[in-house]
């Protein structure tokens, strides 16, 4: 019995682990999604400017100016780079749910399990 | 902007929640309501914010009309350096203006360019806006329908522990049976 309350509270705290590194995961990922839309904007205006126009990138407290071409090419590069960082967080959320999913099964077996033993204690 | 996906995971739970909602017992209609709730809040919440960044927007087209617009090298101008302490200063560029375009990038633009770039922010928020507000106005209507089939459970819940006096639930019957 006790053995059971013990693989009862250590079953609930994986789960409780699980739904946390959830929640990091979920926040991270909207992160990453509010990353993309900003560097997508740019990537937009930059598409609408004249060749010529003027492009300066905030380095510290200083503005630097720089090339078009380097400017695009910079923010194609973080596109790229956070286009994967979602895919990837994408499979480590699923990873999670698949676990706790699996975490929550075993829990709710368990405790059917010893309901069903203290009731047959009652009862006999 | 991450926004944009909510309203399309409530109209998941949506669907899902017109199955069964008048078969799920109290217990799960009271989560089910808490969690409307709350993202009904967060919605709320993601609307203010965006109704602030319109504002700023807004403020910046206005600034351009008011403070650089037709005004020529002379003109002098108070810049703030900090919220309260402010420098007289005359530009020495008039007719182009530097935008934050976002993610540290600065683009010179004639100031008719620059009101274009913000107008375009501005009509993007309002999309966004109303999206969201629909969205509140579904999740709404979803939120009172469970309400709804909420009290009618637990009216009749209270009715039938009245009537037979027993159960779990029998507090109110006992005094009657006595």
């Amino acid at each position: 019995m006790e053995q059971d309350q013990k693989k009862l509270q250590g079953l609930s705290e994986t789960l409780q682990k699980f739904q946390d590194d959830l929640q990091t995961a979920i926040e991270a990922r909207q992160r990453l999604e509010s990353q993309q839309a900003e560097n997508k904007a740019v990537q937009k205006e930059f598409k609408g400017l004249a060749e010529d126009s003027d492009i300066y990138r905030l380095v510290g407290p200083v503005l630097l100016k720089q090339d078009k071409s380097e400017a695009n090419s910079t923010v194609d590069g973080r596109l790229d780079f956070i286009g994967k960082e979602i895919t990837r967080t994408e499979t480590r959320i699923k990873e999670i749910q698949q676990g706790s999913e699996k975490k929550r099964v075993e829990l709710i077996q368990l405790q059917q399990q010893m309901q069903m033993a203290a009731q047959g204690q009652v009862q006999s | 902007m991450s926004t944009q996906t909510q309203p399309r995971t409530g109209s998941n739970a949506q669907q899902q929640q017109a199955l069964d909602i008048s078969t799920l017992p109290v217990e799960q209609l009271s989560q089910l309501q808490q969690r409307l709730s709350q993202e009904l809040e967060h919605l709320s919440n993601s609307h203010a914010r965006l109704r602030a960044a319109q504002a700023r927007f807004k403020d910046c087209i206005r600034s351009i009309k008011d403070g650089v617009q037709g005004k020529t090298a002379e003109t002098p101008l108070l810049i703030p350096l900090t919220t309260s302490l402010y420098v007289p200063a005359r530009p020495t560029k008039t007719g182009t203006v530097l935008v934050d375009v976002g993610t540290g990038y600065y683009v010179s633009k004639s100031t008719s360019a620059a009101t274009t770039f913000y107008e375009g922010k501005v009509k993007d928020l309002d999309k966004n806006l109303s999206d969201i507000e629909r969205a509140v106005g579904a999740k709404n209507g979803d939120l009172r329908v469970v309400e709804d089939v909420l009290r009618g459970k637990v009216l009749a819940e209270q009715q039938q522990a009245g009537q037979g006096g027993g159960g779990k639930d029998g507090e109110q019957g006992i005094p009657k049976g006595k």
